[in-house]
């Protein structure tokens, strides 16, 4: 097995649905050594999606393997003070501790950051609350209400549209990777320090940085920027999407002359390219909407294959908008490892995966084992790592501590 | 206090916001990051307004002004690099070589530097030469036709790019980390292409395992959502929009049904199979009439008292002024020299022993250069003036 950049980090991951795991399914990618701790009935809620239906599943539960790859899995009851015990155990012996459950919950059940770092000062110990650790708010988090309140959803699509959501798992999906930031972070600061420290990167925090640009230009006093705005009145003509006869076709080209005038010549257009009202950026600007209208007629004649072969020739910077079964057969997204071939044991056969989106060039990520079934390291682990003789571990069974 | 970053130097040859912000993310953590920009490029025009852009991806940052194009800069520049433990960029490969400055080159000076990148699509393949614009990535990503309502053109949302920032600045200290134990220095590449896929996870990953499904290629009508309290959107009485997340029906009905005036025993949607399967179109036409008749300051009362996994959806308003957020410092208010008390975005991250800091906001082109190669390269005063008059540096 090749060298890994977390090599012998130790998490322990309590987490259910999305933010939480996939933040340590980075971590995990990179080597860390990370133990899902769930509960006996049932364990992780993302295990149950498949029954939910608030999303297609497929054959295999795609939902909970993928992001709970490379991870062991060890079933414990923490309303159980036994249990509780294991796990200060665990603490012990770990790095890192994550969790997106609710901060009372995890009070409730003596796994507070006053709790635990007493027992290991170095431990990192992360959360991942909905609204932060100050303020107070008090209700349910999940990524699309969070997202709701962010600001993103209402400013895109066209005007008079319903707001647009970013898609499913959008919101928690930046959430992880945040998470996973502040942890790096504060593995790299105990390298120097020797301690450990709490942090939390919330659902809505994160969330609030997805529209970072149109965000900070309206604390600047841009209004406009909370608004949604149609492509038909794009400030600039050459960087928009305009329709084919198939596919849209998303045109990224500067309101300068030369680019303006390859435009043309690739829609054959010289017309256009001599017509007064676009002579010039300051006057395809003002005349936008005329511009957007003039070229839409040209573009939506042709198909998108025709379209950019014309681009190609004209070096006309575009891509067409693909669909998702565009995606899945991208080569490049392949050859990267954004997409892999995993095994999975629920199917019995390889399966498609989303790969590792960060490519470190001498510790590169790994996919080595989908999602584990639950709890099926306790019993190694308790032997193993925590050091417990198989009559405790009995004694431990008949508690209800561990199944 | 100390901070992670505190014995970190950045190189930031940035251009772009997204990664501009990635090297801003490593400075609000403690590491010093230095600008290297071009002497003729100052005064980005602001018209006299405040460069509120700048002043978030630029700050915590010093700038030093340098010719790379004659041998002297070049020279000095190579120096800078043997003192940087990362370097930042978005430079084409092409650019990059032309200047000494692509990875080989780098790691020549400085064998352990970590040397992150954003690009288009990716350290391989074919299209590894594609310029880093965030709409070509989004628009191969596959999610764009299916995000609005049937019939409307595709949507480009910005945020795969804002993925990416997150995603250079993860792995370059994920890097650090390895550093710090082994000695060993590398690359980071992050694409806007990977970004933007993992910025639509679910989707994506659903397709891969499944490989069909019409509702996957076409946009769905938020009147025929696949689970009516769940991902589903209804206009209200004052013509803002709720939004609801309550996947499993079972837990949130008894409470749920209550606010919207259905009796919870209603017998068409007594279980969550009746909800989401056989009558799954006469719920979301129940509730479509049920949240027209309030306003959203009604149902907002009514998700918060149920505690219910529900929200009115709101414009940039409303964080702007949230308790919430100005508590946690997602948004910040800072005494700006020019434009008085103004509002930024902060810090999405809080830390208890590294807190996110804002020293200073952004540079102007060039104002550190001369305490950036005294401090760092021992230049004197003489020498650094001579530089300026000869015109290297600025």
């Amino acid at each position: 097995m090749t060298k890994k950049a977390l090599d012998g980090i130790r998490v322990i991951d309590l987490t259910v649905w999305f933010q939480g795991p996939v933040a340590a399914q980075y971590l995990a990618d990179f080597g860390a050594d990370v133990i899902k701790v769930e509960r006996p009935q049932g364990g992780d809620q993302g295990r149950g999606v498949r029954s939910i239906k608030a999303l297609p599943v497929g054959d295999w539960n795609q939902y909970f393997l993928v992001i709970n790859r490379n991870k062991k899995s060890i079933a414990i009851d923490l309303k159980k003070p036994e249990g509780q015990k294991i796990l200060y155990r665990m603490v012990e012996k770990s790095d890192v501790f994550l969790s997106n459950l609710a901060p009372e919950m995890l009070a409730a059940w003596n796994l507070s950051y006053e709790k635990l770092s007493a027992i290991n000062p170095r431990l990192i110990y992360a959360t991942n609350t909905g609204y932060g650790r100050f303020g107070g708010a008090s209700k349910p988090s999940f990524d699309m209400t969070v997202q709701a309140l962010t600001g993103i959803m209402a400013r895109l699509g066209e005007p008079g549209q319903p707001p647009i959501y970013l898609g499913m798992g959008s919101g928690d999906a930046y959430g992880g990777i945040m998470s996973a930031l502040g942890i790096a972070l504060a593995l790299y600061q105990r390298q120097r320090t020797g301690k450990g420290q709490s942090l939390d990167a919330s659902l809505y925090g994160a969330q609030l940085f997805l529209a970072a640009p149109y965000l900070q230009a309206y604390l600047a006093g841009n209004e406009d920027s909370a608004l949604q705005h149609s492509r038909k009145k794009a400030p600039n003509p050459l960087w928009n999407l305009y329709p084919s006869t198939e596919k849209w076709v998303f045109v990224c080209e500067p309101n300068d002359d030369a680019r303006f005038s390859a435009l043309c010549r690739a829609l054959g257009a010289q017309a256009l390219s001599a017509d007064p009202r676009f002579a010039g950026a300051a006057l395809r600007a003002a005349n936008h909407e005329a511009l957007i209208a003039a070229l839409e007629v040209l573009t939506a004649k042709r198909s998108h294959v025709d379209l950019m072969k014309a681009f190609l020739t004209h070096g006309i910077v575009a891509s067409p908008v693909n669909n998702l079964a565009d995606v899945i057969r991208d080569e490049q997204a392949w050859r990267n490892g954004y997409f892999m071939k995993a095994y999975c044991e629920e199917v019995q056969r390889e399966v498609d995966i989303r790969g590792l989106p960060i490519t470190l060039s001498k510790t590169p990520g790994a996919v080595h084992s989908l999602g584990p079934q639950l709890g099926q390291d306790t019993e190694l682990l308790l032997l193993e790592l925590l050091g417990y003789e198989w009559d405790e571990i009995e004694a431990l069974k008949a508690t209800g501590a561990i199944p | 206090m100390g901070r992670a970053l505190d014995d970190v130097v950045v190189i930031d040859l940035s251009r772009r916001f997204f990664t501009s912000l990635s090297a801003a993310f490593l400075g609000d953590f403690g590491a010093r990051v230095i600008r290297i920009d071009a002497p003729e490029g100052a005064a980005q025009a602001s018209g006299g307004r405040w460069n509120h852009e700048a002043d978030l991806i630029h700050r915590n940052k010093e700038s030093v002004a340098l010719d790379l194009r004659c041998e002297r800069g070049q020279e000095i520049m190579r120096k800078l690099l043997m003192r940087a433990d990362v370097v930042i960029t978005d430079w084409q490969l092409d650019q990059l070589t032309a200047l000494g400055l692509g990875y080989e080159a780098v790691a020549a000076l400085r064998p352990d530097v970590v040397y992150g990148r954003i690009s288009g699509f990716g350290p391989q393949g074919t299209d590894l030469h594609l310029p880093a614009i965030d709409e070509l990535a989004a628009a191969r990503t596959g999610m764009m036709p299916i995000l609005p309502q049937p019939g409307e053109p595709p949507v480009y949302t910005g945020s795969g790019a804002m993925h990416a920032t997150v995603m250079l600045a993860f792995g370059v200290v994920t890097a650090l980390v390895h550093r710090g134990l082994t000695g060993e220095g590398q690359q980071v590449d992050v694409s806007l292409f990977g970004a933007n896929m993992y910025g639509a996870a679910l989707d994506i990953q659903a397709f891969l395992a499944i490989g069909k499904g019409e509702r996957f290629l076409n946009p769905i009508s938020r009147l025929d959502v696949s689970n009516p309290m769940s991902g589903s959107l209804y206009p209200t009485a004052d013509g803002r929009w709720v939004t609801l997340t309550m996947p499993d029906t079972d837990r949130w009905w008894p409470a749920f049904s209550g606010a919207v005036g259905i009796p919870p025993d209603e017998p068409r949607f007594d279980t969550h199979d009746k909800r989401t399967e056989t009558n799954r179109l006469a719920l979301i036409a129940a509730l479509e009439q049920a949240f027209l008749t309030k306003p959203g300051k009604h149902w907002r009362e009514a998700f918060q008292r149920l505690q219910l996994s529900a929200d009115v959806i709101e414009r940039f308003d409303y964080p702007t002024s949230d308790p919430q957020v100005l508590e946690n410092r997602y948004i910040v208010e800072l005494d700006h020299p020019s434009f008085g008390r103004v509002k930024s975005l902060g810090f999405p991250l809080f830390m208890s022993e590294s807190a996110a800091r804002l020293d200073r906001l952004a540079p102007c082109i060039g104002q550190h250069t001369g305490r950036v190669l005294a401090d760092l390269l021992g230049y004197d005063a003489d020498r650094i003036h001579e530089l300026t008059a000869a015109g290297v540096v600025a």
